[in-house]
C-alpha cells in the first residue's frame, strides 16, 4: 500500500551529503551488537514450529501491536513520503489516516477473531481452510515470491542510500545488513523479528522526532510554517486534506475523493493490513485473542502520529532548505535532469537533507542507526514472513507433508538463509537493471487488492464457494496487471479507470501515479467480488457445519475475557477513530 | 503439514506475558539501547556547551537535552525490566 515510487536511480548522481563521526559508529555499532546478540539468546526458545514461526504466539498486545505498525515503517516508506509530503503537500497525510486506521480497526474487530480462533499459521493458511488448496497455492505462490523480491529492493534501496549519505560502498552495506538480518532472523525466527521490530520502532521515534521539533520552532510555529507553504507554492491546497479533492484538476496530486475515499480507504488500505501475511503475521503471534485485538488498535494509534515525523518534515522543507547561496533549495523528482546532471537533490532526499541540518555528532548516528534499523527491519519483516509461507504452504504442503517439527524448523532456518541469498540476488539484478525495481513495487499492488477481496468475501459470505475464491482472485489479479499495462502503454487510457472517458489532457496529465494506483485497486477488487458471487452461485456451496470457525454468521466468536469497558478493544477502537475524525476536520 | 481445527474456547499453550516473565524482556533490550545511545549523545552535548556544533539551532543544544531525555527513558526502562525483578 505505501509503496513509494523511488528508481534504482535515486539519488545516485548527488554527492555525499555528510559523514559519520567516530561518535555515530560508537551508536551504530551499539545497534548492530544488539541485534545480533538477541539472535543468539533467543535461539533457546525457538526450538518448535510455532515459536519459530509465530513467536510461540505468547506476545502482549503492545508488543504485537508495536511490531505490527513497526513492519509497515520501512526507511523506503519514511523517505519516500517525506518526499511526497514536499512534492504534494499535506494530501500526502492520507496514506497514514484513512489509507491506514479504518483498516486497522476493522482487523481488530471484525476480522481478527477469524483469523486467531482458526488458529491458522498464515494468510495462505486461512484461503486453504476457507477455499481449499488451489487458493492457497496461488496466493502463498504469490507471496513467496513477492516478499523475496521485496527484501532485495529494501537491501539495495539501503545500500543506495548509504552510498549518497555517507559515502558507503553498496556492495558493503548489503553484505552487512544481509548477514545481519540474516543471522538474527535464522537463529531467532518470528519472535528475533519481532524484538528487533520493537527496537527500530523506538529507535525511529527517538531519532527522527527532533527534526520536526526543532524544524517548527525555526520556522516559527505550526500557523507561520502555513502561511510560509503557501506563499511559497503560491497554492493553498497544498495546506488542505479534503476541501480541494472535489475534482481531478484543484489539487497537486490529481486526485478525487472518490479515489482517497473508496480506493485508498477501503481497498488498498483494507487489502494491506488485513491480508498482508507481512503485518497479520505480527498479530498471529498475540498470547490471547483480546491481545489480538488490541494489538492493531495500538499499533493504529502510533501509527496515526508518524506523520509528525514523515509528513511535517517535508513541509518544514520546503520553507526552510536552503541551497549554499542561501536561497530556497529546489527539490527535484528522481530522475529529472537536475538531480542526474547537475547536482540538484530530489525529493527523497528531504528527510536525510532536514537530519544533516539538525542533527550534529551524535544525534545524526542516531538517525542514521534509524534509517538502517527501519530498512534492516523491512528485510526481515519479508524473509520472516517468507519462510513462514514456504514451510506451512509449500513445502509442508505439497513437497514433504509428514516430516516431524523439528524438521520443518531445520526448513524454516534454511529457507531464512535461502531466501537471503535470493535477496541479495534480487538486489544486483536491480542494481544492473533499474526498471526492475519499479517492477517490483508494482506487485504487491496487483496482488494485494483482489486478495482482500478474495478474503473479506470468504469471512462474511457463507454462500461463497471454493471455485468462487479462486476464479474470483484469480480474476481480480490479472484485471489489476491489465489495467497496469493499459496505462503503461498510453497514459490516457487512464480516463477509462477514473470514469472519465472525455477527460481533457490536462486532466490526464494531471492524475500522478499515487492516484492510478488508487483506482486500479478499486476496479480489481470489484473484479474479484464479483467474479466471487458469479462464479460461487454457479457451484455448490460447502456445508455450514464445515465453515464453523471461518465465517461471519457459522462462528460463534468466544468471549475474550474483557470484564469493563477500558479493556473492550471496541472502546479504544472508538477513541482512535474520534480522534481521527478531529484531525481530518483540523486539517480540512 | 496438517492445520489444526479450531478450538474457540481453548486457552492458548503457551499464554505468558514475554514482557514480564521472560528472564529479559523486550522492554530491558529498548532500555538499554536508548540508555546506551542517550549517555554518547548526552556526552556530546556536554562537549559542545564549550565546542558549540555548526548544525541550525544548535545553540539550543539539542544533543544535551535529547540525551538526557534518552538517558532517563532508557535507565527507567532498563531498571524496571532488569533481569530477575518479579
Amino acid at each position: 500500500m505505501h509503496f513509494v515510487p523511488m528508481p534504482a536511480v535515486l539519488m545516485l548522481a548527488s554527492t555525499q551529503l555528510t559523514h559519520l563521526a567516530p561518535i555515530d559508529i560508537a551508536i551504530l555499532l551499539l545497534y548492530f551488537a544488539m541485534v545480533i546478540f538477541i539472535g543468539f539468546y533467543v535461539k533457546g526458545a525457538t526450538n518448535t514450529s510455532e515459536q519459530f514461526f509465530l513467536a510461540g504466539r505468547e506476545m502482549t498486545a503492545w508488543i504485537a501491536g508495536l511490531s505490527f505498525v513497526s513492519a509497515n515503517l520501512g526507511s523506503l516508506e519514511l523517505m519516500g513520503w517525506a518526499g511526497a509530503a514536499y512534492q504534494y503537500g499535506i494530501l500526502a497525510t492520507h496514506w497514514y489516516w484513512i489509507g491506514a486506521i479504518p483498516a486497522m480497526l476493522f482487523l481488530s474487530i471484525v476480522m481478527m477473531p477469524f483469523y486467531y480462533i482458526s488458529k491458522t499459521h498464515s494468510v495462505p493458511g486461512y484461503l486453504q481452510l476457507r477455499f481449499g488448496e488451489s487458493a492457497r497455492a496461488l496466493s502463498g505462490a504469490c507471496f513467496a515470491f513477492m516478499t523475496l523480491l521485496m527484501a532485495g529492493v529494501d537491501m539495495y534501496a539501503m545500500a543506495v542510500v548509504m552510498q549518497v549519505v555517507l559515502g558507503w560502498d553498496i556492495n558493503f552495506s548489503m553484505w552487512v545488513s544481509a548477514v545481519t538480518v540474516g543471522a538474527y532472523v535464522m537463529l531467532g525466527g518470528l519472535r528475533s523479528a519481532i524484538i528487533n521490530e520493537v527496537l527500530q520502532f523506538v529507535l525511529i521515534w527517538a531519532g527522527a522526532a527532533l527534526i520536526p521539533i526543532l524544524g517548527l520552532i525555526e520556522a516559527g510555529g505550526w500557523t507561520n510554517l502555513k502561511a510560509q507553504v503557501i506563499a511559497r507554492v503560491g497554492d493553498p491546497a497544498y495546506m488542505h486534506m479534503w476541501s480541494t479533492t472535489g475534482s481531478f484538476q484543484s489539487n497537486p496530486m490529481g486526485v478525487h475523493w472518490t479515489g482517497i475515499v473508496f480506493g485508498l480507504g477501503f481497498v488498498i488500505s483494507f487489502g494491506y493490513w488485513t491480508t498482508d501475511f507481512l503485518v497479520v503475521q505480527r498479530v498471529l503471534s498475540a498470547n490471547s485473542l483480546r491481545a489480538a485485538r488490541m494489538a492493531p488498535i495500538i499499533g493504529s494509534a502510533f501509527k496515526m502520529f508518524v506523520p509528525f515525523f514523515v509528513i511535517l518534515p517535508g513541509l518544514l522543507a520546503l520553507v526552510l532548505l536552503k541551497d549554499p547561496s542561501g536561497h530556497l533549495m529546489q527539490l527535484y523528482p528522481e530522475g529529472s535532469d537536475m538531480v542526474l546532471h547537475h547536482g540538484a537533490h530530489s525529493f527523497n532526499q528531504v528527510l536525510p537533507l532536514m537530519m544533516v541540518r539538525y542533527l550534529g555528532p551524535g544525534l545524526l548516528g542516531l538517525g542514521i542507526t534509524a534509517l538502517m534499523a527501519g530498512f534492516m527491519s523491512g528485510m526481515a519483516g519479508n524473509v520472516s514472513a517468507f519462510s513462514t509461507v514456504w514451510t506451512y504452504d509449500i513445502y509442508g504442503a505439497y513437497i514433504n507433508k509428514k516430516a516431524s517439527d523439528s524438521h520443518y524448523v531445520f526448513m524454516g532456518r534454511l529457507s531464512t538463509v535461502l531466501g537471503m541469498a535470493t535477496a541479495i540476488g534480487t538486489a544486483y539484478l536491480v542494481r544492473h537493471a533499474a526498471s526492475i525495481m519499479d517492477y517490483v513495487q508494482q506487485l504487491f499492488s496487483f496482488f494485494i487488492a483482489p486478495l482482500f477481496g478474495t478474503v473479506i468475501m470468504g469471512m462474511l459470505w457463507k454462500r461463497a464457494t471454493k471455485a468462487g475464491g479462486f476464479w474470483g482472485l484469480l480474476a481480480g489479479t490479472v484485471a489489476s496487471v491489465s489495467m497496469w499495462e493499459m496505462v503503461r502503454i498510453d497514459k490516457a487510457n487512464i480516463r477509462f479507470m477514473i470514469l472519465q472517458p472525455h477527460a481533457s489532457p490536462e486532466t490526464i496529465v494531471r492524475v500522478q501515479a499515487m492516484a492510478e494506483n488508487l483506482y486500479r485497486a478499486l476496479w480489481s477488487w470489484c473484479i474479484c467480488v464479483l467474479v466471487t458471487v458469479v462464479v460461487s452461485y454457479m457451484t455448490k456451496p460447502r456445508p455450514e457445519s464445515e465453515l464453523t470457525g471461518l465465517v461471519y454468521g457459522a462462528t460463534v466468536i468466544p468471549h475474550d475475557g474483557t470484564t469493563s469497558l477500558f479493556q473492550r478493544p471496541a472502546f479504544w477502537a472508538v477513541v482512535v477513530i474520534v480522534v481521527l475524525f478531529a484531525l481530518n476536520l483540523w486539517l480540512w | 503439514m496438517s492445520v489444526s481445527h479450531p478450538q474457540p474456547d481453548a486457552p492458548h499453550p503457551h499464554a505468558v506475558d514475554s514482557s514480564t516473565e521472560r528472564p529479559l524482556s523486550i522492554w530491558f533490550f529498548v532500555g538499554v539501547l536508548m540508555l546506551g545511545c542517550g549517555l554518547i549523545i548526552l556526552g556530546q552535548g556536554i562537549y559542545e556547551f564549550w565546542h558549540p556544533g555548526i548544525t541550525v539551532l544548535a545553540n539550543l543544544h539539542p544533543a544535551f537535552w535529547w540525551g538526557l531525555l534518552m538517558t532517563l527513558f532508557g535507565g527507567f526502562y532498563s531498571i524496571h525490566f532488569r533481569p530477575g525483578k518479579g
